[in-house]
C-alpha cells in the first residue's frame, strides 16, 4: 500500500491555492458525462451532492433515512468554528490552524489543517446566504461564543442546534439539486459494498431497506460520507443508524484505515442507567464554567449529595489541576471521572457518575442568571433524569463521542482505492488525536463545499475511466455476495440450531469489551485479552445470533445485524491500533506511558506517525503501514493543564 | 425510579399493501426511567426471543432532533407530553395497569410501509419545490454584508427548529401539512436571503403541498398543540399572508 | 389562469372561504342595523323596509351580492367539508383532541348548514313573501309564534358558535396573528358573535315574550 499523501508544493499559506491552480479540471460541458455516487447525507455527502450537481456532474445519492434531512450531523449542537476574527479578539486563519494541529495533539497533517482553517470563512458566508439562522448580535452582525480549547470567541451557532440549521442548509441545496435533476436521491438505502473494477472504484451495491431488493450502482467515482463509528460501543452519543460498514467494505477491498483507535470521550453525559439504555445523552460542555465537578471523599458513600458535608467531598478536578479546574480539555476530564469511578467513589445508582453542583454558582449569581445560561439544558436533563439541577447536583459521565480515525487520504481526500474518496468524519484527515469542540461540522462542510470538487475535476482530469454498467459481472458477483452473507445472517432465523442471542446482545457484549479495554484509557494487557475475547463474541454472534423475519422486506433486525457484524471484524483493528500506539496521546491515555503527575505522556520520537491499516484476508493479521508526520510551522509540545 | 406494568395495543402491518390490525401485548416490570422507545426495544427483544417479529418503527436520534420518531399513543401524535418527540418520552408518564393504544402516524400522504414506519417523502417534495435560497456553493458576499436584527433572527430561528416529524400532519383532522410548510417558508420570507425568490417559492410550495394529497388547514390547531418544536401557527398566517401577495402580483 | 389556480389551491379556498365569511359578517352588521329601526317602532321599522324597497336596483345588486357570497361561503365549506371527512374518517382507534375550542372549530360545516337551514326558513319567511302583509306585521306574526321564535333563538345561538371560532379563524386565515395583538383578537372574537346573539336574540325575544305583541 502506497501513502502519497500529495500534499501541494510551497509555503504551507499557499499550497491550497497552488493546488487549486494546478489541479485538472473538466470543462462544464464534459461534467454531465461524469457519474459520482455520494453515500450518506450529513454534512459533507450533502453538501458535496449539491456542489457537484451545481457544477453540472450526475449525482446519485443514498441515505439510510427516509429523508436526507435525518442524517446524524443533525444533532450537533454546539457550533461551527470560522476564523472570521469579527471579534477582533486577534484571531487569524493561522491560530484556528494553530489551535486545531494542538489540540490534536499533533498527529494530524499540516497541510490538511491550515486548508480547513482557510476554508472556514468561506462556509460561513456560504451557509448565511443559504438563510441560514445564525444568532446575530443587536446591531445585526453575526455572534459568536467561546468553546473548550481557544481563547478566542470564534464560534458561529444557531441556539443550541447548529448542527441541524447547518445540515437543513445543506439539505436544502440537496433539496434544489434533486428537484432541478442534478441529484437522484435514492432514501431508505444502505450501502452494502463497493465495487472496485479495475482498481477503481466504479460502484456500490445497496439494500432497499422496504423491499430488500438488491441494487447496483456504478459511477465514476464513489464518496463515502458516512460519518463515524462510535456506535462500535454500542452506547454513545452517536444516532442509532451511525455505523462503520461502508468504511469497513472500503478497506476490506483495500482502502487504509487510518488511526481505528482514535476515540473522543465526551465528559458531560448524562450517565447510563440501567441495561436496557440505548443511547447516551451529551449535554453541553459549557456546563463546566459554572458546575464544580465531585464525588465522596468516602468510597461507596451512599447518602444523599446533600447531606454529604463539604469536607468529605473531593472537587478532584479543581484540586488536582488549580490553574483549569473544572475547565480541564474533554480528554483529561473523561480520564479523571472514569478513575474516580473505578476507585469506588462514584455516584448514582449505577456508581458510574459524578456531580457537577451549580448550588455555589447558583448562590453566587442567583438562580435567574443560571437558569438564562442553562435553562434549556437544565430541562433537557429533567426530562430524562426526573431530577432538577436546581436542587441536586447533575450527574454526569464520559460517553463515547467522535471518532478522529478513518479511512486514510490524502490532501484530495482520495483514499488508497482510486476513485474512492472519503468526506467528513469517515476520513481520518484533519483532527489528530483529538477534535476541538465545534470543528468536525467545520471539517464535514469545507469537505463537502470546498475541497471535493476541486479534488473531483483532477480526478476525472488525470485518470483514464473505461466505461461500465450495472450488469457487469463485478455488480453482479458482488451482489452475490452480498446476498449470500445476509442469508448466512439469516440462516438461523427458524429459531434452529445453537439456542439464541439477540443482535443488541452481541453488540452490548462487544461494546463493553471495548469500553473496559480500548477506551479512555488503556493498557498492553487488557488490550491483548481483548484481542483474544474478541473472536469469541463473533463466533458466538455467527453461531447463534438469532433475526425473525425475512431479507426481503422492512426488517430492523437485519440491518442492525448487518452493521454489528461489521462492527465485530472493525473491533479488531481498532485494539490492533490500540496496541500498536504505546503512547498517550489525545484522546487516549496509555497506561505505560504517563509522567511522574499521571499525566498522559506523548511520545514524539516513536509515534508521530499515522498508522494506516492494510486488509490481508479474513483471518490474517491486518498489516500496518506509517505516514510520517512532519512538522514545518509548528513545534510539537506537551499539553499540560497543572 | 420504580417499575410498572402495561398492556400495549400496537398497529401490526406487514406493508403498504397488507391490511393491519392492532396486537395486544404485554410487558411487565419496566422501568420508569426508560424513554418509550427503550420500551419498545425491551419489547422487541422479549418478542425476538418468542420468536415474533419484532414492531417496526422509526427513529435515529434518540434526542428529540432528527425528527425520525413518532407514533400516536392514545390519539395523541408523540404521546401526552408537551414539546416532547417521542424518543424524548419517558415511562415515568405512566402507570401500571394502563393500556397504551401505539398507531402509525396516519395520513394520506404519509402511506404505511409496516407498523408504525411510515413514508414521509412527501415533506421532501414539499422543499424540493422551493425550500431553499437558490444560490450555488461559492461567490456567497460576507456573512456580515447583510445585518439582520436579532429579533429577526430569532423568529426565523423559532420557525426553523422544525425538525419535519410530520406530527402536525398525524394530528391535524385535515391531514394538512400546513404547519411544516410555513415554517420553511417563514425562516426564509424573514430573512432577507429568501426575499428575491420568495413569491415563487410560496407558490410552488403551495401547489406541491396540494399535489402531493395534505389537506386543507381549517384553522383547527391540533397540529400546533402536538409540535415538539412548538412551532406557532404564527407561521400558518403567514403563510397565508405570503401565499395571497404571490398569487395576486406573480404567476 | 391564475384566479382558477388560486380558488383551487388550498389556501385559496381559505382565503375565499375566509372572504366571503368577512362579507357575511359585514352583511350582518348593516342587517342588525336596518333592524334596529325595530326598537324605534313599528312605523320606523316600516319606513325603514319601505325606503329600502323603493330603490330596487340597490336592493337587487346587494342581493345578488349577497347570494353569491353565499354560494361562494356554502360551495366552498361544503367542499372543504367532504374533501376533509375523507382524511379524517376514523383514522385512529383512540382519537383525541389535545386543543380547546374544539366544539366550534370542529362543528364549522354542522353549524354552517344549520345557518343555511336556517336562511332559508328566514328568507322565505321574510323575504320572497307572497302575501302582501307589511314587513312589521309580518315580523309580529312570525316571531310572535313561540316554535318560530324558539328556533329562531336557536339558529342564532347556533350562529354564535359559528363565527366563535369563525371571527378567529378569517383572521388567522387573513394573516393576523401576532402575539401583542392576540389577546384582544381572542376577546373581539367572543365580543361578536355574543353581540350579534344578544341583538338578534332581543328582537326576537321582544316579539315572543309579547312584549312586543302590539307593534
Ligand atoms: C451529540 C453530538 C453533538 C455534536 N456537536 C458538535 C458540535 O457542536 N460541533 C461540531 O463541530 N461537531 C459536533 N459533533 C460532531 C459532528 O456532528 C459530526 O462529526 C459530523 O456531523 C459528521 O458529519 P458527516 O457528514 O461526516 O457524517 P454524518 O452526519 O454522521 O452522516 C453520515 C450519514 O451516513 C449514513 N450512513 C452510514 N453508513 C451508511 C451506509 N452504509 N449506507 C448509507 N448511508 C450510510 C448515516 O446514517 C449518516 O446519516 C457532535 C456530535 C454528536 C454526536
Ligand atoms: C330577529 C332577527 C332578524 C330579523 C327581525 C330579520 C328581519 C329581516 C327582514 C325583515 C328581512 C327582509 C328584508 C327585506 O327584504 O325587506 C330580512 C332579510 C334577510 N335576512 Fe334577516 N332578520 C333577522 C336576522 C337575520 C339573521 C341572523 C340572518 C343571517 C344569518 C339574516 C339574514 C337575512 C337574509 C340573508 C335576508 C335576505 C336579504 C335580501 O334578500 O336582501 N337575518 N331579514
Ligand atoms: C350568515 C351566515 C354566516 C356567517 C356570518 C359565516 C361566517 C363564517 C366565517 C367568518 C367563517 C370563518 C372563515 C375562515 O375560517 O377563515 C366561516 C367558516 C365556515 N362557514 Fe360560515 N358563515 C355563515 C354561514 C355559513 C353557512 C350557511 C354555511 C353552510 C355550509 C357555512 C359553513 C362554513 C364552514 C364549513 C366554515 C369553515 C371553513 C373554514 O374554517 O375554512 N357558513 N363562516
Ligand atoms: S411543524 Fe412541528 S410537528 Fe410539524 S413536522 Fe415540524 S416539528 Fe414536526
Ligand atoms: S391542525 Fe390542521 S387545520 Fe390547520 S391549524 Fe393545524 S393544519
Ligand atoms: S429519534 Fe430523532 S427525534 Fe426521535
Amino acid at each position: 500500500m502506497e501513502l502519497n499523501a500529495r500534499i501541494p508544493s510551497g509555503p504551507l499559506a499557499e499550497k491550497w491555492d497552488n493546488h487549486k491552480f494546478s489541479a485538472k479540471l473538466v470543462n462544464p460541458a464534459n461534467r454531465r458525462k461524469f457519474k459520482v455516487i455520494v453515500v450518506g447525507t450529513g454534512l459533507a455527502g450533502a453538501a458535496a451532492s449539491a456542489t457537484l450537481a451545481e457544477q453540472g456532474y450526475k449525482v446519485s445519492t443514498f441515505c439510510i433515512h427516509d429523508s436526507p434531512r435525518r442524517a446524524h450531523s443533525i444533532a450537533a449542537q454546539g457550533g461551527i468554528n470560522a476564523a472570521k476574527n469579527y471579534q477582533t479578539d486577534g484571531d487569524s486563519v493561522f491560530r484556528l490552524f494553530y489551535d486545531t494541529i494542538k489540540g490534536g495533539d499533533f498527529r494530524a497533517r499540516e497541510a490538511n489543517v491550515y486548508r480547513l482553517a482557510q476554508v472556514s470563512n468561506n462556509i460561513i458566508d456560504q451557509c448565511v446566504a443559504q438563510g441560514v439562522p445564525f444568532a446575530r448580535e443587536y446591531g445585526g452582525s453575526l455572534a459568536n461564543r467561546s468553546f473548550g480549547g481557544a481563547q478566542v470567541s470564534r464560534t458561529f451557532y444557531a441556539r443550541g442546534q447548529t448542527g441541524q440549521q447547518l445540515l437543513l442548509g445543506a439539505y436544502s441545496a440537496l433539496s434544489r439539486q434533486i428537484h432541478n435533476g442534478g441529484v437522484t436521491m435514492f432514501n431508505r438505502r444502505e450501502m452494502m459494498d463497493l465495487v472496485v473494477i479495475d482498481g477503481q472504484a466504479r460502484g456500490i451495491i445497496t439494500r432497499n431497506l422496504i423491499n430488500g431488493n438488491l441494487e447496483s450502482h456504478w459511477a465514476d467515482a464513489v464518496l463515502l460520507c458516512t460519518g463515524g463509528y462510535g456506535n462500535v460501543y454500542f452506547l454513545s452519543t452517536n444516532a442509532m443508524a451511525s455505523n462503520v460498514t461502508a468504511a469497513w467494505r472500503a478497506y476490506k477491498h483495500g482502502a487504509g484505515f487510518a488511526n481505528p483507535s482514535f476515540v473522543q470521550i465526551h465528559p458531560t453525559c448524562i450517565p447510563v442507567h440501567g441495561d436496557y439504555q440505548s443511547k447516551l445523552t451529551l449535554m453541553s460542555e459549557s456546563l463546566r464554567n459554572d458546575g464544580r465537578v465531585w464525588v465522596p471523599k468516602n468510597k461507596g458513600d451512599k447518602r444523599k449529595p446533600a447531606d454529604i458535608p463539604e469536607e468529605e467531598r473531593d472537587y478532584y478536578l479543581e484540586n488536582k489541576y488549580p490553574s483549569f479546574g473544572n475547565l480541564v480539555p474533554r480528554d483529561v476530564a473523561s480520564r479523571n471521572a472514569k478513575e474516580q469511578c473505578d476507585q469506588g467513589k462514584g455516584v448514582g445508582s449505577t456508581g458510574l457518575a459524578v456531580y457537577l453542583d451549580f448550588a455555589d454558582a447558583i448562590k453566587r449569581d442567583g438562580e435567574e442568571t443560571i437558569l438564562r445560561k442553562y435553562g434549556n439544558l437544565f430541562q433537557m436533563y429533567e426530562k430524562i433524569t426526573d431530577s432538577s439541577p436546581l436542587e441536586e447536583p447533575m450527574t454526569i459521565y464520559p460517553a463515547v463521542h467522535y471518532t478522529m480515525g478513518g479511512l486514510w487520504v490524502d490532501y484530495n481526500l482520495m483514499t488508497t482505492i482510486p476513485g474512492l474518496f472519503a468526506l467528513g468524519e469517515c476520513n481520518f484527515s484533519d483532527h489528530g488525536a483529538n477534535r476541538l469542540g465545534a470543528s468536525a461540522l467545520m471539517q464535514g462542510l469545507a469537505d463537502g463545499y470546498f475541497v471535493i470538487p476541486t479534488a473531483i475535476g483532477n480526478y476525472f482530469g488525470e485518470s483514464s475511466i473505461a466505461p461500465v454498467n450495472d450488469s457487469d459481472e463485478a455488480f453482479i458477483n458482488a451482489q452475490q455476495q452480498v446476498g449470500d452473507r445476509l442469508n448466512k445472517l439469516l440462516q438461523n432465523s427458524s429459531g434452529g440450531v445453537g439456542g439464541k442471542v439477540t443482535v443488541d446482545e452481541i453488540h452490548k457484549e462487544l461494546g463493553r469489551l471495548l469500553w473496559d479495554n480500548c477506551g479512555m484509557a488503556r493498557n498492553k494487557e487488557g488490550l491483548e485479552m481483548a484481542l483474544k475475547k474478541l473472536p469469541e463474541i463473533r463466533q458466538k454472534f455467527w453461531d447463534k445470533v438469532y433475526i425473525p423475519g425475512s431479507g426481503s422486506d422492512l426488517n430492523q433486525t437485519l440491518e442492525r445485524a448487518g452493521r454489528v457484524a461489521d462492527f465485530l471484524e472493525f473491533g479488531e483493528i481498532m485494539i490492533h491500533d490500540a496496541l500498536n500506539r504505546a503512547e498517550s496521546c489525545g484522546c487516549h491515555l496509555r497506561e505505560e506511558s504517563q509522567t511522574e503527575e499521571n499525566e498522559a505522556k506523548r511520545d514524539d520520537e516513536n509515534y508521530s506517525y499515522v498508522s494506516v491499516w492494510e486488509y490481508q484476508g479474513d483471518d490474517v493479521e491486518p498489516k500496518m503501514h506509517k505516514e510520517d508526520l512532519t512538522f514545518e510551522y509548528v513545534t510539537p509540545s506537551q499539553r499540560s493543564y497543572k | 425510579m420504580s417499575n410498572i406494568d402495561l398492556t400495549l395495543q400496537i398497529w401490526r402491518q406487514k406493508n403498504s399493501d397488507a391490511l393491519g390490525k392492532l396486537e395486544t401485548y404485554t410487558l411487565d416490570k419496566i422501568s420508569t426511567d426508560m424513554s418509550f422507545l427503550e420500551m419498545l426495544d425491551v419489547l422487541n427483544e422479549k418478542l425476538t426471543m418468542e420468536g415474533i417479529e419484532p414492531v417496526a418503527f422509526d427513529h435515529d436520534c434518540r434526542e428529540g432532533i432528527c425528527g425520525m420518531c413518532g407514533a400516536v399513543i392514545n390519539g395523541v401524535a408523540h404521546g401526552p407530553e408537551k414539546e416532547t418527540t417521542l424518543c424524548q418520552l419517558h415511562m415515568r408518564h405512566f402507570k401500571t395497569g394502563d393500556v397504551l393504544v401505539i398507531e402509525p402516524f396516519r395520513s394520506r400522504a404519509f402511506p404505511i410501509k409496516k407498523d408504525l414506519v411510515v413514508d414521509r417523502s412527501a415533506f421532501d417534495k414539499i422543499i424540493q419545490a422551493g425550500g431553499y435560497v437558490s444560490v450555488n456553493t461559492g461567490g456567497t458576499p460576507d456573512g456580515n454584508a447583510i445585518p439582520i436584527s436579532s429579533h429577526i433572527a430569532e423568529l426565523a430561528m423559532d420557525a426553523a427548529a422544525c425538525i419535519g416529524c410530520g406530527a402536525c400532519v398525524a394530528s391535524c383532522p385535515n391531514g394538512a401539512a400546513m404547519l411544516f410548510t410555513s415554517a420553511k417558508i417563514s425562516q426564509l420570507c424573514l430573512l432577507p436571503q429568501g426575499h428575491a425568490e420568495r413569491k415563487k417559492r410560496a407558490l410552488s410550495m403551495v401547489e406541491t403541498m396540494d399535489k402531493e394529497g395534505f389537506g386543507n388547514c381549517t384553522n383547527l390547531r391540533e397540529c400546533e398543540a402536538v409540535c415538539p418544536k412548538s412551532i406557532s401557527i404564527r407561521n400558518i398566517a403567514r403563510l397565508n399572508r405570503e401565499f395571497v401577495r404571490a398569487a395576486f402580483s406573480e404567476g | 389562469m391564475w384566479l382558477l389556480r388560486f380558488s383551487t389551491s388550498s389556501i385559496g379556498k381559505k382565503i375565499l372561504m375566509a372572504s366571503s365569511g368577512l362579507l357575511l359578517i359585514l352583511f350582518l352588521v348593516a342587517h342588525a342595523a336596518g333592524n334596529a329601526a325595530i326598537f324605534f317602532g313599528s312605523n320606523a321599522f316600516q319606513t325603514y323596509a319601505d325606503t329600502l324597497h323603493s330603490l330596487p336596483v340597490v336592493v337587487f345588486v346587494f342581493g345578488v351580492g349577497l347570494f353569491a357570497v353565499l354560494i361562494v361561503h356554502i360551495f366552498i365549506g361544503i367542499q372543504l367539508f367532504l374533501q376533509n371527512r375523507k382524511e379524517t374518517a376514523s383514522r385512529y382507534a383512540v382519537s383525541t383532541k389535545v386543543c380547546e375550542n374544539t366544539l366550534a372549530s370542529s362543528t364549522m360545516p354542522y353549524t354552517g348548514l344549520l345557518l343555511l337551514l336556517f336562511l332559508l326558513v328566514h328568507v322565505f319567511g321574510f323575504g320572497v313573501n307572497p302575501t302582501d302583509t307589511k314587513v312589521s306585521v309580518l315580523v309580529v306574526n312570525l316571531l310572535g309564534n313561540f316554535f318560530y321564535g324558539l328556533f329562531y333563538l336557536f339558529s342564532f345561538c347556533v350562529l354564535a358558535v359559528h363565527l366563535s371560532h369563525g371571527f378567529w379563524s378569517m383572521l388567522q386565515t387573513f394573516g393576523f396573528n401576532h402575539p401583542r395583538y392576540n389577546d384582544g383578537i381572542m376577546k373581539i372574537t367572543y365580543i361578536v358573535p355574543g353581540f350579534f346573539l344578544v341583538f338578534f336574540g332581543a328582537i326576537t325575544l321582544y316579539f315572543m315574550t309579547g312584549l312586543g305583541a302590539n307593534y
